[in-house]
């Protein structure tokens, strides 16, 4: 596929820090700043570059007031910790789509000429906070925070007064909602399609040390007596509906996470990279909350935008997606074409989307097993991809060559992104 | 390889044992307070804790009339700190180290002229008790 950008972007580095809660025993005692250094030092590294070489970092975080000590613009110190104070530096708030939306920005500093190598990075913390008068290592619930602070609610703007029942996870119900009206497909196949989704995705991550939760549903299940893995996951004891088509493990794990990459122009990429993965395009799509089935429209709007000339849905080796709740992977992987439209939800009872499947979805374990920290989940996602690429993702590595990838991601239900990467060697 | 350790849980457990830590750059002996996992004049993340001491030297004395009511008049004391004793602020440094702003006690109306002729001055460091319960580093000039 032929770059669409003005100056060709690749990607030489990226960060490979864990998803991990601040109760792991390899989290004691960190705050976000020393995750935040470590991701960035590590991208940095594995492009070969010094602190000194970085043009420009685009950062991006979504509840940094909330969680961070009610700072605004932490950006000068966020520069310091990694050796990078007096370099120009943008903060990127988008919700969850923040991290997509740096990295397309880092890309079009490269792309305009500005830029040569940007750092691009984003730092979150959804379930912990420090008080505006502790340092940041002194970490509490999120739930002690002294205003009640929602993050689903919090991505309802107030132009109108909105009903506060519209929450992000109606608006994914009726994904299964449009899917069973289009395709006419029972609400049983619904749901063991949800199921078979978080199987398959915990399956993925069982073999991904990167990822927040690595048992899988069959070792759990045949612990709570469940010889069949999909009873387990239809039992309301043990995976519940909480909404009338999503389960709980159909639903998004959050996780403190840092994330980190380097993209230059591709004319000095291999001076640092043995595997350079170029940048082809990208778009993105924002909507409200407004009117019913947006989170599909965007889906609809960034397909239409990204699908131009040479670009086949069909040569993708791999498609890595946001997954707040599972009617977003199925909905996304058949409007991008990667699954056939009304067919899809086989595919994901039949375990083709696993990382050893014919067509490998999330094979890193996706939002609702490798974890989900907001404004840095993003980066997290592409790094993935990029580790797929090169061929260096482990255990949970894709069964053939991916040499063309889709990432797709979504923030807030108001903003949707698609990123074609490929490698050209 | 960068090493993933507390940063500020370290300085401040250190602090209440009553040891000032910074860092210093094993590759350039850049040493940075208050400390920071990156090299500020090299960039190296090879960086290991350094004893700063207990005393440093006070360059500028920063001290408002109080009339002017502003966040640096020593009328106005940190909201968050617990002894309300008044403070100024002023500009320092460790030995070998970077500048910095710190609280400054000991500086009052009736002397701060004669504590300005004499800068460069010594300071001990003073330990300031947070509400948040933790401490903060300040510096107190002798008499």
């Amino acid at each position: 596929m032929e770059q669409k950008l003005a100056r060709s972007v690749s990607i030489i580095g990226t960060s490979t820090l864990p998803q991990r809660y601040f109760d792991d025993p390899m989290y004691e005692g960190l705050s976000i700043y020393e995750l935040w250094a470590c991701a960035c030092h590590q991208a940095m590294e594995d492009a070969g570059v010094k602190p000194r070489d970085i043009d420009k970092i685009v950062y991006s975080q979504m509840a940094n007031y909330v969680t961070a000590g009610n700072v605004l613009a932490m950006v000068g110190t966020l520069e310091e910790w990694i050796g990078l104070a007096g370099k120009p530096i943008i903060h990127i708030e988008q919700a969850c789509a923040s991290g997509y939306i740096a990295f397309m920005e880092a890309c079009n500093a490269v792309a305009s000429g500005k830029c040569d190598i940007v750092l691009v990075a984003g730092i979150e913390t959804p379930k912990h906070f420090n008080s505006r008068n502790q340092p940041a290592h002194m970490i509490r619930p999120i739930a002690e925070y002294e205003e009640w602070w929602s993050p689903g609610r919090a991505l309802f703007d107030t132009t109108y007064y909105r009903f506060d029942g519209v929450s992000d996870n109606l608006l994914t119900d009726e994904q299964a909602r449009l899917y069973m009206k289009n395709y006419g497909v029972s609400e049983e196949t619904i749901d063991d399609t949800y199921n078979a989704m978080a199987v398959n995705l915990r399956r993925n991550a069982s073999r991904n040390p990167r990822a927040a939760e690595r048992r899988e549903f069959a070792e759990i299940a045949k612990e709570n007596g469940f010889d069949d893995v999909m009873e387990y996951m239809r039992s309301e004891e043990h995976n519940r509906k909480i909404t009338r088509f999503i389960r709980k493990r159909g639903s998004v794990l959050h996780n403190v996470a840092a994330g980190a990459i380097v993209v230059c122009s591709s004319d000095i990429a291999k001076k640092f990279s043995q595997k350079p993965i170029e940048v082809i395009d990208f778009a993105s799509s924002s909507n409200t909350q407004r009117f019913p089935y947006c989170f599909h429209q965007m889906n609809v709007d960034v397909r239409d935008a990204l699908y131009k000339d040479d670009i086949d849905p069909n040569e993708l080796d791999l498609m890595i997606t946001t997954v707040m709740t599972s009617g977003e992977q199925l909905d996304s992987a058949e409007v991008f074409g990667y699954l056939p439209e009304g067919k899809g939800y086989q595919y994901e009872l039949d375990g083709r989307t696993c990382f050893d499947g014919d067509k490998p979805i999330n094979p890193h374990g996706g939002d609702l097993s490798f974890g989900h920290a907001f404004g840095a989940s993003g980066i997290n996602m592409l790094s993935e991809a990029i580790l797929q690429m090169r061929g260096e993702a482990g255990d949970c590595q894709v069964q053939k060559d991916v040499r063309k990838c889709l990432v797709r991601g979504m923030g807030g239900g108001h903003t949707t992104v698609g990123i074609i990467l490929e490698t050209k060697e | 390889m960068f090493k993933l350790r507390p940063i500020l849980k370290t300085y401040y457990d250190a602090l209440e044992e009553g040891k000032v830590l910074g860092m210093k750059c094993q590759e350039c002996g850049d040493v940075v307070w208050r400390p920071l996992p990156t090299c500020q004049k090299c960039g190296s993340t090879d960086l290991e804790w350094f004893d700063m001491g207990d005393e440093a030297t006070i360059d500028e004395i920063i001290f408002e009339n109080t009339n002017l009511k502003g966040d640096y008049t020593f009328a106005k004391a940190n909201q968050n700190f617990v002894n309300k004793e008044p403070y100024c602020i002023c500009v320092g440094h460790f030995e070998g180290g970077n500048l910095f702003h710190a609280a400054l006690y000991g500086v009052n109306e009736d002397n701060v002229d004669e504590k300005i002729s004499m800068l460069p001055i010594t300071a001990k460091v003073e330990f300031i008790q947070m509400d948040g319960g933790f401490k903060s580093v300040g510096f107190r000039i002798k008499d």
